[in-house]
């Protein structure tokens, strides 16, 4: 049997009619609601299809508030999860990324009473951190081999390893994808691009029942909801939270505008004749002028 | 002044953390450009602090590969004082696990330092800052690295500072004014582009948790910085290290493949970029930017918000589009075409540093208070689902030989 860890984060919901934005372009987080954040949910999705391929279990882990129960529900629609954990305690509050890894850490320990996790996923980077550090850290602080920008995957269970497809994109350099092998337990970030495909009638007749079951499961949630603070995850305090985080906010200002040396030229497009002189501009670059 | 001098001397003796280490990478045989950028900055940071604090630290790039040695010389050429490389045929392509700890062991490594640095080896424990790429072997290296060496990073920066400051913090100083000397100011530019966070790495002070947090750690944007001028004349030390490799390693490379770069900005003469006034038909006026691209032979951009997928769209414009791999500026593409044209967006900063060197820009929006205007030559008041049909039109007309692609 398979055990499938995902770690997932409630984040502000960028989607256009949800998103609100005060006037200086920043986001305003109070009109703006939380959600499942899509790389989670992409995340998810890898899960999911180790369930209708590979009879995985899966186990859903965040930390935060109570709040984020609901990312927890959103992601059981996503999965037909066996197990969601919320990882909720006061000292976990302004934890960096190493402190949050911390808890997150102790979290897959616990995941299935503490049965061996053999693959953990989790989203690329959240929408609103924007580190991309917290997967990896969680991933070296449980000793997990760590599989970053993975876009393609599948798992031979005879003999315990993963292959795995991952992008690496440089600066300048041409774009590759490595194949790559590595023994289980892995610990992965699922890159953006990924997708999971099903190929065979029986694996799309799977998917659907479990994706039906995930729905209704969903709504009762909190049959399996298990809370942890930080004894029940046996965490020391000061790992974790303010005491535990290496880093600090140190200051947010708006960021200055460089002088720009255009002169600006006006075109009001109420009447499409002062459109013409833009026209003839655009045709002579066209024309490598 | 040389009484001065002398207590700096004195305080600067026994100090744990030394030295900018610089991780650097490299492609088919190339240094990836960032990591030249990187090192430029650094070489600016320690010259500063160097004189600052009447120091000798060192920017110390650090460089791992097989057959990387002919590399080293062009490190020191950029700026670095001292290049210590691990050659072997196991280092070859870049692993996560393997490259986190033989960079760890590099970092800690008392001997190695004895020979860039013989001055500061009798206390010397670990770096005092470590610079890695914000891409996708830095991002994670950096974040396994600091695990394990148990200190804090900042990710895709875009600033740094080097400086002394009074902190005064709930938990790190327990409320107290604290001095911080050689604090490093980390600037990142959060996912609006107008707001800088400045993140610092800081020892915890607190008496009930005293605990040492270094090195201070960053990821660093791409094209952020800029490359010193290279100098053939410039002298460094150029160090092997004889890294340590576990015989049992978990990631086995399979195969390596080239896949044609899709967006190819560097090349094409006109860029078209759109962002959120897309918002009233996301999918006609996509379309419509596409046809208008097209038109003009232009490659498309985005603005970084359209990265995080706002709209529901048809699968094929989504995976096409809205992509990081299409957003310019700080955390996506710096492109300097003939002509940009900036459709529906507003212009944070971190996306005018994607497009501010392009020949002539020409923005089409509705709103004339906008940042855009002023980094445009052509400002188009108006609306896109508007503007750009009578462009396309009029364009197509006076000019009927290229409105079919290519011929």
């Amino acid at each position: 049997m398979l055990n499938v860890g995902v770690i997932i984060k409630l984040e502000p919901d960028f989607s256009e009619g949800n998103v609100s934005y005060n006037s200086d372009g920043t986001l305003n987080r109070a009109e703006t609601k939380n959600i499942l954040g899509p790389h989670s949910a992409i995340a998810c999705n890898a899960a999911f299809y180790c369930k209708v391929k590979y009879g995985a279990h899966i186990s859903i882990g965040t930390m935060g508030p109570p709040i984020a129960e609901s990312a927890l529900k959103q992601a059981q629609v996503l999965t037909d999860a066996e197990e969601l954990n919320l990882y909720s305690d006061r000292l976990f509050a302004g934890a960096d990324t190493l402190a949050t890894a911390e808890v997150l850490k102790n979290g897959v320990k616990n995941m299935f009473g503490g049965n061996k996790i053999d693959i953990v996923f989790s989203g690329h980077r959240a929408s609103d951190g924007e580190t991309g550090q917290t997967g990896p850290q969680t991933a070296w602080k449980l000793g997990y081999t760590f599989l970053g920008n993975v876009i393609d995957f599948d798992i031979d269970l005879g003999r315990k390893v993963v292959i795995a497809k991952r992008l690496i994109s440089l600066q300048g350099m041409d774009t590759i994808i490595e194949e790559i092998e590595s023994p289980l337990p892995v610990f992965i970030t699922i890159d953006p691009s990924y997708r999971s495909i099903f190929n065979t009638v029986s694996q799309r007749l799977t998917a659907n029942k479990f994706s039906k079951e995930g729905r209704e499961h969903s709504e009762e949630y909190t049959h399996i909801l298990r809370i942890f603070d930080s004894k029940k995850l046996n965490l020391d305090p000061k790992l974790v939270g303010l005491p535990g985080s290496p880093t600090i906010v140190y200051r947010v200002e708006k960021i200055p505008r460089a002088k720009t040396n255009r002169k600006t030229e006006f075109i009001d497009a109420a009447n499409p004749d002062n459109l013409t002189p833009i026209t003839t501009k655009i045709i002579q670059i066209l024309r490598g002028k | 002044m040389s009484k001065l001098l002398g207590r700096e001397n004195i305080s600067n003796t026994n100090e744990k953390y030394r030295h900018i280490y610089v991780i650097i990478e490299h492609f088919e045989g190339q240094v990836v450009p960032v990591s030249l950028e990187m090192l430029g900055e650094a070489r600016r940071l320690m010259d500063d602090f160097n004189q600052k604090y009447n120091s000798s630290e060192k920017v110390v790039a650090v460089l791992l590969g097989s057959k990387v040695r002919k590399l080293c010389d062009e490190l020191v050429t950029y700026g670095a004082d001292s290049v210590i490389y691990a050659n072997h045929e196991e280092l070859r392509y870049p692993r996560n696990d393997i490259d986190t700890r033989v960079i760890v062991q590099i970092a800690k490594d008392v001997e190695i330092l004895k020979e860039i640095s013989p001055e500061y080896e009798s206390t010397f424990v670990k770096p005092r800052y470590m610079f890695f790429a914000a891409d996708n072997i830095g991002r994670h290296l950096s974040s396994t690295v600091l695990a394990e060496l148990e200190s804090g990073l900042a990710s895709d920066i875009n600033k740094l500072v080097i400086s002394d400051l009074d902190i005064r913090h709930e938990h790190k100083t327990k409320g107290q004014s604290v001095k911080y000397e050689k604090t490093l100011e980390m600037y990142r530019p959060d996912f609006s582009g107008f707001l800088w966070t400045t993140i610092l790495c800081l020892d915890n002070k607190n008496p009930e948790n005293l605990r040492e947090y270094h090195p201070q750690g960053c990821s660093i944007i791409p094209g952020a910085f800029k490359p010193i001028e290279s100098d053939n004349l410039r002298k460094g030390t150029i160090v092997e290290y004889y890294p340590k490799i576990d015989q049992d390693l978990k990631i086995k490379i399979l195969s390596r493949r080239v896949i044609e770069k899709k967006i190819d900005y560097e090349t094409c003469k006109i860029v078209v970029s759109f962002g959120r006034g897309i918002k009233d038909n996301p999918e006609q006026n996509i379309k419509l930017v596409e046809e208008f691209a097209e038109l003009l032979d232009a490659e498309i951009g985005i603005t970084l918000p359209l990265s995080k997928k706002p709209y529901q769209l048809s699968q094929n414009l989504d995976s096409k589009y809205m992509i990081p791999d299409r957003v310019i500026g700080t955390s996506g593409s710096k492109v300097t075409p003939t002509l940009y044209v900036a459709v529906g967006l507003s212009g944070a900063i971190q996306h005018v540093a994607g497009m501010k060197d392009s020949e002539m820009v020409l923005s089409i929006n509705t709103d004339e208070n906008s940042p855009i205007v002023d980094e445009s030559d052509i400002f188009i008041k108006g609306r896109m689902e508007q503007v750009i049909p009578i462009l396309i039109d009029q364009i197509k007309k006076q000019m009927p030989s290229i409105s079919i692609r290519g011929q």
